[in-house]
């Protein structure tokens, strides 16, 4: 505190400078005037009065500037001073300068737009009351093969009740409705929650009100929605609240219209209705809210006050435990629980990313920094005598290196507001290519806190690149550098500069191959084959209400799809609910007679339900067996198909054609599960662009599934698919004109969007990878080049001497591959031990890479010499008989 | 400059201010120039100048507060007062002093030992 306070008196001081230097100005001269009148009254003359007082005082003048000194941080008039001679320095060698501002405006610019992003997306808090207490409640499959941890409503009612860490907990998960009895009906997206959820936020409706406990009784239908919905759809009508409205062609009451800024979640900005989970509860004994096996939805809680995350975590488990001994049927693979906190929860694996190219741009501005001093380092060189002189002529050694620092960090702030510029230019393109891959990047400008981040980082790289040149330079040895000969220096002499290549090379072989991986990486995952022909595919959704369609929907799709396969340009057409690229999630656990198991131990797989002649249209082979067709209907034998993956775990060394499964047997779908004849087994597909394993799969007929709703539809075409857009849609109006369609993409195009998180890494990665290669070859050529006139004397002698002009050329490529071939080797060590934090990252390719290594490691060296053959050749072309008159 | 007189021990002078500050209420600068030559009788060589440092140092601290008024011979001067954590501070290290003066004396009056 004292420290605090001292450092605020100063800074007030500072400020006040020029009042208080008159005020005691005036103090000093009443106190002498003082002493004199009384040494007079002792009966002094009036001369000897004025010395004895003056004496008594002590030296006014020296006590004034220490007054100066103490009463703030710098004196202003020298300050002042100082960065006026700073800027005559800069202005002296604009070319040099321009090219240091350069550097670290590109440093400095991109360490600011990384900046921006974590910012956003990591520092930010939830924009909810004492977000920090949010955490997410996990229900992990206990073999872990799946992503999945959602959790089932019973459980999640057992939770709620049972807990003893959370003031309130919620459940959550999304939802799509069409809403209808407007002119054009809309599909919207939305959250399906518990009652309290505004309450656990700590927020309230703009207008109207929240939901209320019994509205998440069975049959009850009200809604809260987005103020964008209530501006686009609503005509801003503040009457809008106990309105009704048809939504998936059920009646909901509005309650209430949210504020503009609310986002639940927050990853889903699109959202634009909250309703209560009495939608999951359809009153019979097979509806979500009652059924255990059923994993469905997201919770979310609130910590109490003084609970920490630990806390709730042992809490919940044991709760988890608990049930799975009390419902071992639906529990056993579920039997625990997992608390995170709700950020990190969002971000699983970005955080990570993020750090590692916040890192990675930190690294570049440390190697920028590095050009920087080191030119400083060189000018210092070209100045030592100038500081010399001043330093003969009593300037005091703080003084100097004051002054040195004062032009460093101008230098600093120079690059720093280039570098914002730059961030503002550059950030928007950032944000493009990361799109919707990071959750609240899209949040991330140059903002307050990021210009404060930028302004911090330009004066400490001012100090960092400015400090050494400033602390050798005012060493104080005062001869040397005025003595004639003080210009010709030997190799050994610029240690530090050496150092700073040396470093500048090791950054950038970790940066470059770290960009080397991920580009290693991105090239199998965008070389390597889906399973599937993704060209000239157009994907697209819509929803068949279950109000209108519960019993008609077979019938319905039957008829679309045979429309759409006659429609003209169309080659082939189907339906999935499950289609790769979406990230939908189903897996339905089955009962395999060969093999019993207890009924909570029963294996699951990822399960799609598809219309007959999906795999034709996706051309994913049929290997064994047959297609679904026609025949296959609710009345017939029930059949399933499954994929490569499916027939070797379950039936290895096996023919899974003919043998019978019942699936659903846990998932209790709408119809009481069935045993299914495999008829069919068919190609592995990739269901996600990063996905590492083939996933087992089971295919079921839509025509036997006819209560689920909701199939994508895709359409195999030989033109631009997106031109068959207009006529699909007037193919769906013609049939329903309360059926919006959505989502309308090619399937490139949702490649594209899964690719969205690895691309944007390593195009920022290799964009860090390139600055630093540039900044460190512009460097060592700087270094290179400043050797080579140092020593022209030194080479003219060898020369005169009888040294072949190889020779020479040699050695000064030996110089630099010495330092290149140092940092190479530093840099191989880093990156084998940074390398696997890539690991999450990274595709077809380990951490350790020994063919990246080696490319980057040549590409050092070719590089390496490039920049160091110029100085080299000069070198070479020394004049002996000019070298010796040099100086 | 008399060989008589002692210097003045480096920190002790913030201590004088402050306590001539507590006994005599508000002064300025020449006066508790006086005072100290007063109490010290004449033995101490203060530099005068180096009374306004230690102003400067403890009003940082926040242990006085100043103000500008006129004196007893009607001119404008900077009068100084010491302030309730200042009485605090001096209380703290006029114990302290007190100690260090003890164990000081016990020292220097150490019989040499046979």
């Amino acid at each position: 505190m004292p420290r605090l306070r001292l450092l605020w008196a100063k800074l007030r001081g500072q400020a006040a400078q020029g009042r208080e230097d008159e005020a005691f100005d005036e103090e000093i001269r009443q106190h002498i005037a003082l002493l004199e009148e009384r040494y007079r009254a002792q009966g002094m003359s009036a001369q000897e009065s004025a010395r004895v007082a003056r004496s008594r005082f002590g030296n006014v003048t020296a006590l004034k500037e220490r007054q100066r000194a103490q009463r703030g941080i710098l004196s202003p008039a020298e300050s002042g001073r100082d960065m006026r001679f700073a800027m005559r320095m800069l202005a002296r060698r604009p070319a040099l300068n321009v090219a240091m501002v350069l550097a670290l405006a590109l440093g400095i610019g991109a360490n600011t737009t990384v900046f921006s992003i974590v910012d956003a997306v990591l520092l930010r808090p939830l924009p909810y009351m004492h977000s920090e207490r949010l955490v997410e409640v996990q229900s992990p499959e206990g073999l872990g093969t799946f992503e999945s941890d959602s959790v089932s409503y019973p459980d999640f009612f057992d939770w709620r009740a049972q807990n003893r860490s959370f003031e309130r907990l919620v459940s959550y998960h999304d939802a799509s409705l069409t809403l209808t009895g407007v002119p054009q009906a809309v599909h919207l997206d939305g959250e399906v929650v518990s009652w309290d959820l505004l309450p656990l936020l700590g927020l309230r409706p703009a207008l109207g009100r929240g939901f209320r406990p019994e509205e998440e009784k069975l049959g009850t239908r009200v809604v809260l929605i987005s103020h964008g919905l209530w501006v686009s759809q609503f005509g801003s009508d503040p009457s809008v609240a106990a309105r009704t409205i048809h939504l998936s062609g059920e009646a909901y009451t509005i309650l209430g219209v949210m504020p503009a800024t609310f986002r639940f979640p927050v990853n889903a900005p699109q959202n634009s209705f909250w309703t209560t989970l009495a939608l999951d509860n359809d009153g019979t004994p097979k509806a979500q809210t009652a059924n255990r096996g059923e994993h469905g939805t997201s919770v979310m809680g609130r910590l109490k006050p003084g609970v920490t995350v630990a806390q709730a975590n042992v809490d919940m488990r044991a709760i988890a435990a608990r049930l799975a001994k009390q419902y071992p049927d639906t529990n056993t693979q579920h039997d625990s629980a997992r608390v995170q906190g709700e950020l990190t929860a969002m971000l699983g694996d970005t955080r990570t990313l993020l750090l590692v190219i916040l890192g990675a741009v930190g690294l570049v501005l440390l190697i920028a920094c590095g050009n920087v001093g080191n030119l400083l380092l060189v000018r210092a060189r070209e100045r030592d005598r100038e500081m010399a002189m001043r330093s003969a002529l009593g300037a005091n050694q703080a003084r100097l290196v004051r002054q040195l620092l004062v032009e460093s960090v101008m230098l600093g702030v120079l690059g720093g507001l280039a570098g914002c510029a730059l961030a503002f230019l550059s950030t928007p393109a950032v944000l493009r290519l990361i799109g919707d891959s990071v959750p609240r990047a899209a949040d991330a400008g140059v903002n307050l806190p990021v210009l404060g981040f930028a302004l911090a980082v330009s004066l400490a790289s001012g100090l960092l690149f400015g400090l050494a040149p400033a602390i050798t330079s005012a060493r104080g040895d005062l001869l040397s550098p005025l003595k004639e000969g003080g210009r010709s220096e030997t190799a050994g002499r610029n240690r530090l500069g050496s150092a700073v290549i040396v470093g500048q090379v090791a950054l950038g072989i970790v940066l470059t191959a770290g960009a080397g991986l991920l580009v290693t990486s991105f090239i199998h995952l965008s070389r390597s084959s889906q399973g599937f022909n993704p060209d000239h595919l157009l994907t697209f959704m819509f929803e068949t209400p279950d109000s209108r369609y519960t019993n008609t929907r077979a019938e319905f799709y039957r008829e679309y799809f045979e429309k759409l396969q006659a429609l003209p340009g169309v080659q082939a057409a189907a339906g999935s609910m499950l289609l790769p690229m979406t990230d939908n999630l189903a897996h339905l656990s089955f009962e395999n007679p060969e093999h019993p198991v207890p009924k909570g131990l029963q294996p699951s797989a990822t399960t799609d339900v598809v219309s007959d002649g999906y795999f034709h249209a996706m051309q994913i082979p049929l290997l064994a067996g047959r297609d679904f067709t026609d025949a296959d209907t609710e009345t017939s034998p029930q059949v399933m198909i499954v994929n490569q993956a499916f027939a070797a775990k379950y039936f290895p060394g096996e023919n899974a054609l003919g043998k019978k499964l019942k699936p659903g047997a846990r998932n209790g779908s709408s119809q009481p599960p069935a045993w299914r004849e495999i008829v069919g087994v068919v190609g592995n597909i990739r269901r996600a662009a990063t996905e590492r394993d083939v996933d087992p799969m089971q295919y079921l007929p839509a025509s036997q599934f006819s209560k689920w709703c909701c199939m994508y539809s895709v359409v195999r075409t030989g033109m631009d698919p997106l031109s068959l857009e207009p006529e699909v849609r007037n193919l769906v109006a013609s049939m329903d004109g309360d059926i919006p369609i959505t989502e309308v993409r090619t399937m490139r195009d949702r490649i594209g969007l899964e690719l969205a998180q690895p691309r944007f890494a390593m195009v920022l990665l290799s964009a860090f990878a390139g600055l630093a290669l540039v900044l460190s070859l512009v460097g060592l050529f700087g270094v290179m080049a400043y050797s080579v006139t140092r020593r022209t004397r030194e080479i003219g002698v060898r020369l005169a001497l009888g040294a072949s002009r190889r020779m020479v050329l040699q050695m000064v490529l030996r110089q630099a591959a010495s330092l290149v071939v140092t940092g190479m080797g530093l840099g191989i060590a880093a990156t084998l031990t940074l390398g696997p934090m890539l690991r999450g990252f990274l595709y077809g390719t380990g951490a350790r890479n020994p063919a990246v290594l080696a490319g980057v490691c040549g590409l050092a060296v070719v590089t390496g010499l490039l920049a160091a053959f110029l100085p080299a050749r000069r070198a070479m072309r020394v004049d002996p008989s000019v070298a010796l008159r040099y100086e | 400059m008399g060989d008589k007189k002692s210097e003045v021990l480096q920190g002790t002078l913030d201590l004088m201010v402050l306590k001539t500050l507590h006994a005599m209420g508000p002064l300025h600068g020449f006066g508790i120039a006086r005072r100290i030559e007063q109490v010290s009788d004449d033995v101490l060589d203060l530099n005068e100048g180096t009374v306004y440092t230690a102003l400067l140092r403890l009003q940082q601290q926040g242990w006085i507060a100043s103000k500008w008024g006129t004196s007893e011979n009607n001119r404008r001067a900077r009068f100084y007062t010491i302030t309730r954590p200042g009485a605090r501070q001096l209380e703290r290290e006029t114990e302290n002093w007190e100690r260090v003066a003890g164990v000081m004396q016990r020292v220097l009056k150490l019989e040499r030992q046979a």
